[in-house]
């Protein structure tokens, strides 16, 4: 069992005593519960399936090529993009991250790959965010958050200027 | 007992599954098959049944942690203290409802199941645009639970806390962002609250 799956259990343990101690009604809560499964399963389930093919899909290589120290701020952009494209969770997006580090993309590139993925993977979006949320939430925090990986590659690329400190490893 | 009542409703089962195969439903699905002919067209079969082998595998790795996930969320919407909550991540909260909302994201636990779970919670508790914002584009970018399990691992030490350094203001001024823009909220559950009139003494 993962160490993720372990605290959410121990989380819950902890929730259900405290519910039981209080005498709450648990009505509400398992209406709740089906409500929100209901509309994440059967979506999840097929979102998952095209994730996975649109990770198959995206031109890996490609894309690192741009992401080098020369190409200087133009990959920032690329690697927001980048970020937008992988629909899917850490497994598949730190393995492409060590792909492109491989590659020879620069650290600022890869901050801002790494912080543009977890704002923006559209499988979450998809999945949690317009079913539990809906729309004009998704709206807001786009709006709000555009700016987030821009600015966590230029803050990366100050620090670049400074000390060579936040090489990736290259173990893989 | 009759706050188990719901469950014999008959209707309230028919907008389950219309909720859950609606529209949408039937998007993703269409999406699916289509990625899925893409892929064998362009990489050929063998990268199609990779991809569903590791679909399942993702599968049976998620179920259990959205079940719980979803527990933890419906027991926290039943208990959480709203009135308290708000003062703490309202309207009114100022930058320190920001701090607050941001510390919050970094610290909650799972994947997205728990996260996005809690957020609609929050949403319907009365923190305020700023706040929500901040909280999952903290829980994105700074989950410590993520760094720990992804970022150190794959990408090293040094990176995983260079990465955290940037990231660090950047749910605040993202909350900040969100107080002024002009854009009509409309949360989805906000109506359908449980009838708990906890005495506000």
């Amino acid at each position: 069992m993962s160490a993720g799956l372990l605290t959410l259990l121990l989380l819950l343990a902890a929730l259900l005593t405290l519910a039981i101690q209080q005498r709450q009604d648990f009505g509400p809560a398992v209406r709740r519960f089906i409500e929100q499964f209901g509309m994440l399963v059967p979506r999840m389930l097929c979102a998952l399936v095209a994730a996975g093919f649109i990770a198959k899909l995206i031109p890996q290589e490609a894309i690192a090529r741009l992401l080098g120290a020369e190409a200087g701020l133009l990959a920032l952009p690329v690697a927001v993009a980048a970020g937008l494209i992988v629909p899917a969770g850490p497994v598949i997006a730190f393995a492409i991250a060590a792909v492109f580090a491989k590659s020879g993309a620069s650290v600022p590139a890869l901050v801002t790959f790494v912080t543009a993925w977890s704002i923006f993977a559209a499988h979450r979006i998809l999945i949690y965010e317009l079913p539990l949320l809906g729309p004009s939430f998704l709206r807001l925090r786009l709006l709000s958050a555009t700016a987030v990986p821009f600015l966590a590659g230029l803050l990366a690329i100050l620090v670049g200027l400074l000390s060579s400190f936040g090489q990736p490893l290259l173990t893989q | 007992m009759t706050s188990f009542d719901f469950l014999q409703s008959a209707e309230w089962w028919k907008g389950i599954l219309s909720n859950a195969f609606g529209n949408s439903f039937w998007g993703f699905a269409a999406a699916a098959f289509g990625f899925g002919l893409l892929c064998w067209a362009i990489k050929g079969p063998d990268f199609v049944s990779d991809a569903l082998f590791e679909d399942l595998q993702l599968l049976v790795d998620l179920m259990p942690r959205v079940f719980v996930a979803l527990s933890i969320a419906a027991l926290i919407w039943v208990m959480m203290p709203r009135e308290r909550m708000a003062a703490l991540v309202g309207k009114d909260s100022g930058v320190r409802g920001l701090v607050v909302a941001t510390l919050a994201g970094a610290v909650t636990p799972g994947g997205p199941s728990s996260a996005y779970a809690l957020l609609a919670v929050l949403a319907g508790s009365g923190a305020d645009r700023g706040a929500l914002v901040a909280y999952i584009t903290a829980w994105a970018t700074l989950g410590l639970q993520r760094i720990l399990i992804w970022d150190v691992p794959f990408m090293g030490a040094e990176f995983a806390l260079l990465r955290f350094a940037v990231c660090l203001p950047l749910p605040i001024i993202a909350g900040l962002i969100a107080r002024r823009l002009p854009i009509h909220l409309h949360i989805k559950d906000t109506e359908d609250r449980p009838a708990r009139t906890k005495a506000s003494t």
